[in-house]
């Protein structure tokens, strides 16, 4: 009775999780090689403090989910000081990274002209051309596109002259130097208090004065120059003008101030303003050192493919097992059949409670652990020929045969699981999820042969002593050795 | 035959058989080393993927012709180092040098009007060269810990002598699958590197499967010393069970290799094969036939 549960323990629980799992329709998540979408590695230098990047990577995730329609993204840390960023079937992944990748220098800066007055950009000056009327000549001053009138490398303790294109159109501004940073900031929030929407800027206590000085200046003049431009990498996000009712002798005080924003688009550019001001800078700058594209097709493809392979792999094993040992290899088929089955559940499971996705690599473990797994059968049913070779009785010979063979395979599962932790351990990527898969699938095949195979053969060793049922050899065969 | 193989009663004199291997193993050593040598010193080129040298690859679907990809490897936006097409499916990948954004997304362009595919259709990568020498990197470090952790382990269960058998099988089996991936030039992709982690514990898990057998013999014959006639018995009882073993172990992998192929499809799954199905056949000879000559070495009797 404690045997019968024994052998069913295993067989019975792979059923009812695979039962649970297919109910509840959960299945695995499937990695980026496998759906499609783009995945990126973002590495910080060297030397950088763990903490910092654990910061932008909080900041990384409010910026994506602020993206919106980006579904399930998965950012992660991996390695010392890289950043894995993973948008499955994303349309328009280019801005997405954008969004997610960019350090994001954030500053404020008092805006001295801007192309709305002038109808070109303010960094130009043209004078006649003696030769053609028709086009005059260009001049520029020094670190500025002579074509676009745009400052080429961005210094924000100078002035320069940055593209805006919030409004639907591109405006060029010339800005002075940075008053504020990103630094400064404490919180930013849209509201919509009075049927318009607004984002609440607070600075930080240290930063208060120092806007209020940039607020005076700005308020004792007019036109443009009245506007204050928040910059994120070299581009104008907003220039708001400072309102006409703040006195030039006094400031914004406080440390707060308010950006009205209007009421056209449901709060959509006041959030995303709100989301930029707050989460504008990345403590580190990281830098690209990977990026995988893969389209759907491709991904399901090779999904397929290792399905495939996988199913004719354990179709041709449980085939080749039967041929060579019988009735021993017809429990070899339903160990299989059943760790399969546990495997598939726990992998789904993993992947709804735990986010684990499964990925080409992690599909090459599991095909690779098909191998190792019918080797355990393989050892035990050596072990028993072994055994009636030396003429031990047939119930005596399944006992010691899985006593034995308990030890070799404890041995041999034991290299692989230190395999698998170190490359766990020490790995990147996609090593990682190779590592899983043939960890957990060698800790299953440990438990497969503790109670199952060990009871199993036994059992059936039980049904039939003739020799044949369980290997392509007579009686006469084994007495003859 | 097969009925003494399956008994284990073939009577291979593997005390003898030792000697034709050791010569046989010495030979290979060579030949290792040499393209080991010649392939560091560039005499061998080493087929490395844009992983490791950094670049750019384009994958696509398209019908084409022979005069359309010559068209795209005389472009003028990109330097187009290597191509690379399938007997069974219409995918080409094209691989080119790392340059601008722009030029980049100019030739990504360019392709899709060649070929008259979609752009977001086209599979991009880029790759600095420091993703592929991280990987090469944490895989070094990864396989010292595991050797010595291993070479413990076996010395401590078996003796020490066997964990240094072990380690040289294994080294034949990762020398090996190198060796045959220069000379047939296929390309080493980070799935390569992970495959030699791989064959790594396959070969050890066959050399350990061994040595278990080898001491259970020593038990029966109740003595502590290898001789002659354990080695000979072992090795002609655990032949089926190698045989057995690689093939249950290969023919997964095999038929990866067959559908990716039927399907038409290349890539990490197929790059990950190769080398393993090196390595298991490779893991299942080394086992036996690189283990025989150094054991009889031990033997005294």
């Amino acid at each position: 009775m404690k045997n019968l549960i024994k052998l069913m323990f295993l067989p019975i629980l792979s059923i009812a999780l695979f039962s649970y799992v297919y109910v509840n329709s959960i299945q695995p998540k499937l990695g980026l090689d496998l759906q499609g979408g783009i995945s990126v590695i973002l590495t910080a230098d060297e030397e950088t403090e763990p903490e910092l990047i654990e910061q932008a990577v909080e900041i990384m995730r409010t910026r994506i989910a602020a993206f919106g329609e980006v579904q399930e993204p998965e950012i992660s840390i991996s390695g010392e000081n890289s950043v894995l960023v993973q948008l499955p079937g994303l349309t328009d992944q280019e801005k997405a990274l954008e969004a997610v990748g960019t350090t994001g220098l954030l500053t404020f800066r008092p805006v001295i002209n801007s192309s709305l007055q002038l109808g070109y950009s303010p960094a130009l000056t043209y004078s006649e051309n003696p030769d053609d009327p028709d086009k005059p000549l260009v001049s520029a001053p020094s670190g500025v596109d002579e074509l676009t009138g745009l400052s080429i490398n961005d210094d924000p303790s100078t002035t320069s002259y940055l593209l805006s294109l919030s409004d639907g159109f591109p405006i060029i501004y010339e800005l002075g130097p940075a008053g504020l940073t990103g630094n400064d900031i404490d919180d930013a929030l849209a509201v919509f208090p009075n049927n318009e929407w607004i984002v609440q800027l607070n600075f930080k206590d240290e930063s208060a004065d120092k806007f209020t000085n940039l607020t005076k200046e700005l308020a004792s003049k007019t036109g443009d120059q009245r506007k204050l431009a928040i910059v994120l990498d070299e581009q104008v996000i907003s220039a708001p003008s400072i309102a006409f009712d703040v006195n030039p002798e006094i400031g914004i005080t406080g440390g707060t101030a308010s950006i009205t924003i209007g009421n056209s688009d449901q709060g959509e550019s006041a959030n995303n303003l709100a989301v930029i001001l707050r989460y504008g800078a990345l403590p580190v700058s990281f830098e690209r050192s990977s990026i995988q594209k893969v389209s759907a097709t491709l991904g399901e493809n090779t999904l397929n493919l290792g399905l495939q392979a996988g199913l004719i792999g354990l179709i041709i094993v449980s085939i080749f097992l039967f041929f060579y040992y019988r009735l021993s290899g017809l429990i070899a088929i339903l160990g299989l059949a059943s760790f399969g089955a546990l495997f598939y559940s726990v992998i789904a499971l993993l992947g709804e409670w735990q986010g684990y996705t499964l990925t080409l690599a992690g599909i090459a473990g599991v095909i690779v652990s098909i191998g190792l797994t019918a080797d355990s059968y393989i050892v035990i049913f050596e072990k028993l020929k072994d055994e009636l070779k030396i003429g031990r009785s047939f119930s005596f010979a399944t006992e010691k045969a899985v006593k034995d063979a308990w030890n070799t395979i404890l041995v041999a599962d034991f290299v692989s699981i230190i395999a698998s932790v170190i490359l766990y351990l020490l790995a990147v990527g996609p090593i990682r999820g190779f590592a899983l898969t043939l960890g957990l699938a060698t800790v299953f095949d440990l438990f497969y042969t503790r109670i199952f195979i060990s009871t199993a053969v036994p059992f059936a060793g039980r049904i039939n002593d003739n020799p044949r049922f369980y290997f392509p050899l007579t009686r006469k065969d084994i007495e003859s050795v | 035959m097969f009925k003494k193989l399956f008994l284990g009663t073939t009577e291979i004199n593997f005390k003898m058989l030792g000697t034709t291997f050791y010569k046989i193993f010495i030979v290979e050593t060579i030949i290792f080393i040499a393209i080991l040598v010649a392939s560091l010193t560039g005499i061998l080129n080493m087929n490395l993927s844009v992983d490791f040298t950094g670049g750019t690859t384009y994958q696509l679907d398209t019908i084409y012709t022979d005069d359309d990809i010559s068209d795209v490897l005389t472009n003028t936006i990109l330097e187009v180092s290597r191509y690379q097409t399938f007997e069974n499916s219409n995918t080409i990948i094209f691989r080119a040098v790392e340059s601008t954004q722009e030029n980049e997304t100019q030739f990504l362009n360019y392709l899709a009007n060649k070929f008259e595919v979609l752009p977001n259709e086209i599979e991009f990568q880029r790759v600095g060269p420091t993703f592929g020498q991280d990987i090469t990197e944490k895989g070094i470090r990864a396989l010292v810990i595991f050797l010595s952790l291993i070479a413990l382990l076996i010395s401590f269960r078996y003796e020490y002598r066997y964990s240094l058998i072990a380690l040289v099988a294994l080294l034949h089996d990762l020398l090996l699958t190198f060796s045959i991936y220069v000379l047939i030039g296929l390309e080493i992709t980070p799935s390569t590197v992970i495959a030699l982690l791989t064959i790594l514990g396959y070969s050890l898990y066959d050399t350990v499967i061994l040595f278990d057998k080898l001491k259970d013999t020593q038990k029966s014959f109740k003595i502590s010393n290898l001789n002659k006639d354990v080695l000979n018995k072992t090795f002609n009882e655990v032949l089926m069970r190698s045989i057995n073993t690689s093939l249950t172990s290969a023919i997964p992998i095999i038929s990866i290799i067959v559908i990716g192929n039927y399907l038409g499809i290349e890539g990490n799954l197929a790059d990950f094969a190769i080398p393993l199905l090196i390595g298991i056949v490779s893991g299942t000879y080394s086992s036996i036939f690189v283990t025989v000559p150094f054991l009889s070495k031990i033997i005294k009797t």
